[in-house]
């Protein structure tokens, strides 16, 4: 242990045991009865949403009030709580700006994360798997699919963790916010390794230039870096593959499976877009720094190339292996990877940060396979 | 960004030639052949669907994890095929029985299935009727506050550990990501309920921040998981269960039945961890009961504070109800602590002596 307290033992604290001894004879103290905090009309303003964070946003208890700079508190009480900064147990914040960690429209996702968890366990049909026609080929190719997404979908546990409990406590919003990422990525990696381990297949072989992008996220120097590299860039680019792989999914168990894990990456990539969005407009002065980070997040992404995972989509996508398969597969999978840049150029475009646009090393890339330049089509 | 990629992918013709011939459609197919352990796993109760249990047949089960961990610090998962040059992803807890426990993967799925959220399950307006001025409203809103802190700092606690845990542990990894949520849950549900009507929050606690402070800062993870698993879910679990008898109303009956419900989680999980670790290891325990000296100490100051023992005794119309909560959960914490393989704790514990001091202790 580290902290031991500032009291070593309370049976011999003379303070302590004379407001027991008050206690015993029935005189409260009552002080704080007068916490000197705001008090508020707070009720739901939407009875079907219920109390939502929204409707607390007022006063010294809101977040749209919160300075960038919440100086004092750095303990557990929550924001709005009476707290003197000198007798308070300090826990040691790393993140105290505001502006490291705040995204709009972060209450209202947290809300919608909560009211839209689902169980891996029971929302899938898992039974029905059995009364679909699998081809061999098809089914190794999908258990080699779940086999990456299981693998990757553990970075948004772990690099949301690494940061949240540095995150002082007047940020709630957000790292409650976090704390529903993380268990929607739990729920990502088991929903995929039921399905690996469900299809008779089992899992597969794990991608190492994946893991080189995991490790790139996962050492990020500063959150923001962390969180333009793993919500805007990563995670956007599995909420495309979320989505060309629900149109190439074997089943309609597996088309469920990625319309559900969709519905909770869509939530993640906008946190990552308003999060940008937010130091774009409050704090403009990192954009060098969060052009060398991105710059170095598209030059890792172009390296991931794994064999395997582009050619089990090719596979997926073409329905088999035969070679009028394989061109239909290359056609599809061709246009979904100019999506992937694409729509990550949008998402930078709605984050204020286009200018990354020119800069950015995937515009060479789609020059590589033929692509209109994306800044000269706009 | 402090990792760098081994070399510049961008302009890196190999690279490119190779993907270029791939979508050429000069596949090389050779992954497919790659099948390791066949596995087409079904529910074994259709009721609960597919669970953690009905997977983990062979080698994709946690018996296939040695003590230590030495082949894998990436984030391929358990059971795949793991090729040269995969990355470490620097977990430091990569050893099973410092973290494992079988019942994870029963709480992981119970936790699922028993989500609630506070803005939509809470019939809030059964609180209309509350008058705000009241001494007992305005001590419900203290012990809020004061359980919203603790709420965010289980959070905490356990987000420091998902990120250091090796990846062969998996369902140790959902569990902890769960009691993340779960954390942050109590924390909004018992702010929204000192805020709902004419609301307002209390006063910070030093003593209880304190402890709290203590348990965050733990030197190791079994210690870590002592505290938030056994101290602090022991003090959740309490409170809830007695403000739940001490309610009139439907909405604080619903927010601390299902406080208590998820504090039983950590605790189930907080006993059956440690079960493992001393089994496996049982010279821990002396060092372990050393850390819960101490954290005891931590939670007779919390326990003993104006700012918590006050609003309790107002609440509960007299001393004498929370003497009997304080020696319940004292009572319970030992039990859970000897369950665990702690041995008995009640003589070497400050509790016993701190009950003792309080008005209308028996």
């Amino acid at each position: 242990m580290a902290y031991y307290g500032s009291v070593e033992d309370y049976r011999y604290n003379d303070d302590f045991l004379l407001r027991l001894r008050d206690l015993r004879r029935g005189n409260l103290d009552l002080g704080w009865l007068n916490a000197g905090t705001e008090q508020r009309e707070f009720r739901a303003e939407n009875p079907k949403r219920g109390l939502t964070y929204l409707d607390l946003d007022e006063g010294s208890y809101g977040f749209s009030e919160l300075d960038n700079e919440p100086r004092g508190p750095r303990g557990a009480a929550p924001r709005g709580a009476a707290v003197e900064p000198e007798a308070q147990a300090d826990l040691g914040p790393e993140l105290n700006h505001k502006n490291d960690v705040w995204a709009y429209k972060v209450a209202s996702f947290t809300e919608e994360a909560m009211s839209r968890q689902w169980d891996a366990s029971t929302a899938i049909p898992w039974q029905d798997l059995d009364r679909y026609e699998r081809p061999e080929e098809l089914e190794i190719a999908f258990a080699q699919l779940c086999t990456f997404f299981t693998e990757v979908e553990l970075i948004a546990t772990d690099l949301p963790a690494k940061w949240s409990w540095r995150m002082n406590n007047q940020f709630q919003e957000v790292k409650h916010f976090i704390a529903t990422q993380a268990m929607d990525e739990a729920r990502h990696a088991e929903v995929f390794r039921k399905r690996a381990l469900a299809g008779g297949i089992g899992l597969m072989e794990a991608l190492p230039q994946a893991e080189h992008t995991l490790k790139a996220i996962l050492d990020c120097n500063a959150y923001s870096e962390a969180s333009a590299f793993m919500h805007l860039l990563a995670e956007g680019n599995v909420l495309t593959m979320f989505r060309f792989s629900e149109f190439i999914s074997p089943t309609p168990v597996d088309k469920r499976i990625f319309q559900l894990v969709m519905q909770d990456e869509a939530r993640h990539v906008s946190y990552g877009l308003q999060h940008l969005r937010w130091v774009m407009d409050k704090d403009p002065g990192r954009k060098e720094e969060l052009h060398k980070t991105l710059e170095e997040a598209e030059r890792i992404s172009i390296g991931q190339f794994d064999a395997a995972l582009l050619e089990c989509m090719i596979v997926l996508a073409g329905k088999g292996t035969k070679p009028g398969q394989i061109a239909e597969g290359v056609k599809l999978v061709g246009g979904f990877q100019v999506r992937q840049i694409e729509e990550y150029f949008q998402r930078l475009r709605r984050a204020g940060f286009e200018e990354r646009i020119e800069r950015s090393l995937f515009r060479q890339l789609l020059a590589d396979i033929g692509h209109p330049d994306p800044l000269a089509a706009a | 960004m402090a990792y760098l990629a081994p070399k510049d992918y961008s302009k890196d013709p190999a690279l490119l030639e190779a993907a270029a011939r791939k979508m050429a459609g000069d596949l090389d197919l050779d992954w497919m052949q790659k099948i390791r352990e066949r596995a087409a796993f079904r529910p074994g109760n259709p009721h609960r669907g597919l669970t953690l249990a009905d997977i983990n047949g062979g080698s994709y089960g946690p018996d296939s994890v040695p003590e230590l961990v030495r082949h894998n610090f990436s984030m391929a998962p358990r059971g795949a095929i793991l090729p040269k040059g995969l990355p470490s992803l620097g977990y430091t807890l990569n050893r099973k029985s410092e973290v494992w426990a079988d019942a994870a993967l029963a709480l992981f799925e119970e936790g699922k299935s028993r989500h609630w959220a506070p803005a939509r399950d809470i019939p809030w307006h059964a609180l209309d009727g509350a008058d705000p001025a009241s001494r007992e409203e305005r001590a419900l809103r203290q012990l809020c506050s004061l359980l919203s802190g603790v709420g965010l700092v289980c959070a905490d606690i356990a987000a420091r550990a998902v990120y250091r845990l090796n990846i062969e542990f998996h369902e140790i990894k959902y569990l902890l990501c769960m009691q993340m949520l779960d954390g942050a849950r109590i924390a909004e549900a018992t702010r929204k309920r000192a805020l709902y009507g004419a609301g307002s929050l209390g006063v910070d606690s030093q003593a209880l921040g304190e402890l709290l402070k203590m348990v965050a800062d733990s030197d190791s993870y079994p210690q870590s998981s002592a505290g938030l698993n056994l101290h602090l879910a022991s003090l959740l679990q309490s409170f809830a269960r007695h403000l739940e008898w001490a309610t009139d109303n439907a909405a604080d009956a619903m927010i601390w039945t299902r406080v208590a419900q998820d504090a039983s989680r950590f605790l189930s999980y907080g006993v059956d961890h440690l079960r493992t670790l001393l089994r496996a290891r049982p010279g821990e325990a002396e060092e372990l009961n050393q850390h819960l000296d101490l954290l005891d100490n931590g939670l007779v100051g919390a326990l003993g504070a104006t700012e918590v023992i006050e609003p309790l005794i107002v609440l509960s119309g007299g001393a004498q109800p929370v003497a009997r909560l304080y020696e319940t959960l004292a009572a319970e914490l030992f039990s859970r602590c000897e369950s665990a393989g702690l041995g008995p704790r009640r003589a070497r514990s400050p509790l016993c002596d701190f009950l003792k001091l309080l008005p209308g202790s028996s």
